[in-house]
């Protein structure tokens, strides 16, 4: 079917093909000269490095001594528009501590990372990274636990955890220091 | 308090009515006017420490502490004036001076007194700049109660409780100013000792038993009836669709006034526990496999049903029965529970007699002419004359249930060929004896009527079903037919 007869009869069958594949010809061509300046990645060689305030894979913060952070005081389960996370709360060795999780699970598959859980958290124990490649099979590789979201081998260029935030670090930033050096994801 | 004369007053340009010389403080909260108070306690004595609840009156000079004052005939006081906010604002303030604001680790988080009194009346900068004062935490004082010194606010409710209701004098307040702080003397030694947990306004005294497992934003409540002895004390019951959580005191002037006995507080222990028969159950060589309803009741079709009850059933389930099934005295009888353990009465609310509802089954049953069933000799008559081919079906007791008590009855009834067990919980060895067990509502789940120790009628509402809506007495007898 031909839509626009008049333009058919102008310029004929090659010259239409041509014009109507004019952008795509080009971007074909600036991509083959200009390699470097292309929008799209060679992924999975290439990956994209998205700032540090993307709202990605959760991470738990730990402390000094390598102890989770989370009080389990249920804020971010309270928060949680997505009821994606289960805390189980118990006592602590610790008198100072007195109240840590003996479990902490996220559901991956409901959580719609909205970044809730990482305002509500009164100590900085939960927070949204900038990893965003997660995939798997079973429904049960979407349920992680709180050694996946503190120590898994991909955090901070391949060391493990993301970083000890202890309450120095939390509340006493001196005036010079750049926020993101102490607290945010060091960019692979 | 109700042969008193009623007087009329204002209280914030609204008229309300109190019995004279009574408590103002009282007037005021049970007219639902809201006055902020943490040492004020209607079961206690006054104790006028927290200088929260001030009030002004028309043609007084200065400020006054309403606790600590009686109603009078045509008052007018108010506690709405900028001067009162402000006062209540730096009491609030000195509250919390020494507080150390560990509401996301507290358990009184969501309940409690400094939080709504703060977003009420404070909303301020803190001005403290020294260094807090460090008291003890984590302190376990006995009886299933935790003391953290550091959150207290010294309005000296639990010193009152030890020493005026249970007259046992545990705790004191120790030291001056920054310093001072509750002591134990010795460890918590009295039955009502979770009463602490209650009346403390703040997360000072918290309890072991409810400590961690769930915030209390999550939880719903239903008012019901203890089952713990025959005192049948009014009780909110805490649960959300995880399971039961604990059981506080409802003030009830006719029965418990504001408290209730550490035993009753168990009551929701079996409710949501891991040995809940969800289920029926099949008995297969002493293991317990689950099968259904129809399965059990078609085996038990066309056999002569025997029941052996107990005490704990409320008056609608056994008048249930009676109109389906039992219309002589032959067919059933009861099992009744042992004494609890200490004094018939202690002196304050717990009774160790926990055949809860004997009263009521007395009533119902005196109604249908079948009183005797009842009677002390009539369960081991009605077991001599059980024949091997009858099917027995034992309600057995939720709560209370001593198991080597309740196992020689069982003895008793071994040679039944048929024994069907209707069970809230799988919870002793001996229900091994049954062939079947078949899942019962607890006190949480089911509606109905107690009569307590002087026939007061008392009501069991229903909370949540943790177990199918129909798995109850009278839907398996209409199945049966």
């Amino acid at each position: 079917m031909i839509l626009n007869n008049a333009l058919y009869k102008h310029h004929g069958y090659l010259k239409g093909i041509f014009l109507a594949l004019k952008v795509t010809i080009m971007t074909m061509f600036y991509n083959l000269f200009k390699i470097k300046k292309r929008m799209t990645l060679n992924y999975p060689e290439e990956t994209y490095q998205y700032s540090g305030r993307m709202k990605g894979l959760h991470v738990l913060t730990l402390k000094d001594d390598g102890s989770l952070r989370c009080t389990s005081c249920m804020l971010c389960a309270t928060n949680c528009p997505a009821d994606c996370i289960h805390i189980v709360a118990a006592e602590d060795k610790d008198p100072h501590v007195e109240k840590a999780p003996v479990s902490f699970e996220i559901e991956l598959l409901r959580c719609v990372f909205c970044g809730f859980c990482e305002e509500a958290c009164p100590v900085d124990a939960i927070r949204l990274t900038n990893q965003y490649e997660m995939s798997g099979y079973a429904e049960s590789e979407w349920l992680v636990d709180e050694k996946f979201l503190s120590k898994r081998p991909s955090l901070n260029s391949g060391t493990g955890i993301l970083s000890l935030v202890n309450d120095s670090n939390r509340f006493k930033l001196p005036a010079n220091m750049d926020f993101h050096e102490t607290l945010m994801v060091k960019p692979k | 308090m109700s042969d008193q004369k009623l007087v009329k007053l204002k209280w914030n340009n609204t008229e309300i009515s109190a019995p004279e010389n009574s408590n103002l403080l009282k007037a005021a909260l049970d007219n639902g006017i809201e006055v902020a108070h943490y040492c004020y306690h209607p079961g206690l004595s006054v104790a006028g420490v927290c200088r929260m609840c001030n009030v002004e009156q028309e043609g007084v000079p200065r400020p006054y502490l309403s606790c600590n004052a009686t109603v009078k005939e045509g008052m007018n006081v108010t506690n709405t004036t900028p001067k009162i906010k402000e006062m209540v604002e730096w009491a609030l303030q000195m509250h919390l001076v020494n507080h150390p604001l560990d509401c996301p680790i507290c358990d009184q988080a969501g309940e409690c007194g400094l939080q709504d009194y703060y977003m009420k009346y404070g909303g301020y900068d803190s001005s403290m700049v020294d260094q807090k004062v460090h008291k003890i935490k984590v302190k376990d004082i006995g009886r299933n109660v935790m003391l953290d010194a550091e959150r207290c606010i010294l309005c000296s409710r639990c010193v009152r409780f030890t020493s005026e209701v249970t007259g046992t004098h545990e705790l004191g307040i120790l030291n001056r100013g920054d310093h001072a702080e509750i002591t134990v003397n010795e460890n918590l030694n009295n039955d009502y000792a979770q009463n602490l947990v209650d009346i403390c306004p703040v997360g000072a005294l918290t309890s072991t038993d409810f400590r961690f497992k769930q915030r209390v934003w999550y939880l719903q409540n239903v008012e019901t009836t203890c089952i713990g002895c025959e005192t049948g004390c009014s009780v909110r019951v805490d649960y959300n669709k995880t399971g039961a959580y604990r059981v506080k005191p409802v003030y009830d002037s006719t029965v418990n006034s504001y408290w209730m006995c550490d035993h009753g507080r168990n009551t929701y222990k079996h409710v949501s526990s891991v040995d809940r028969v969800l289920e029926p159950l099949k008995n297969k060589d002493g293991m317990f496999l689950e099968t259904t309803v129809q399965d059990v009741l078609g085996t038990l079709k066309n056999k002569k049903l025997k029941f052996i009850f107990n005490t704990q059933m409320t008056n609608e389930e056994l008048s249930g029965y009676l109109k389906f099934a039992g219309k002589s005295a032959q067919d059933f009888t009861f099992y009744q529970l042992q004494n609890g353990s200490g004094p018939a009465f202690d002196g304050i609310l717990k009774r160790s007699n926990q055949n809860i509802n004997i009263n009521g089954l007395t009533d119902v049953l005196t109604k249908a002419n079948l009183a005797q069933t009842l009677q002390a000799g009539h369960l081991d008559e009605f077991i001599k004359n059980l024949k091997s081919d009858d099917v027995v079906v034992v309600v057995v007791p939720e709560f209370n249930l001593k198991e080597d008590h309740f196992s020689t009855l069982l003895q008793k009834i071994k040679n039944v060929k048929t024994k069907v067990g209707l069970t809230t919980n799988n919870s002793f060895d001996c229900l091994t004896k049954f062939d079947y067990l078949l899942p019962a509502p607890t006190f949480l789940e089911k509606e109905g009527t107690l009569f307590n120790y002087n026939k007061t009628a008392r009501k069991l509402h229903k909370g949540k079903m943790f177990i199918k809506e129909d798995y109850n007495l009278s839907s398996y007898l209409q199945l049966l037919g």
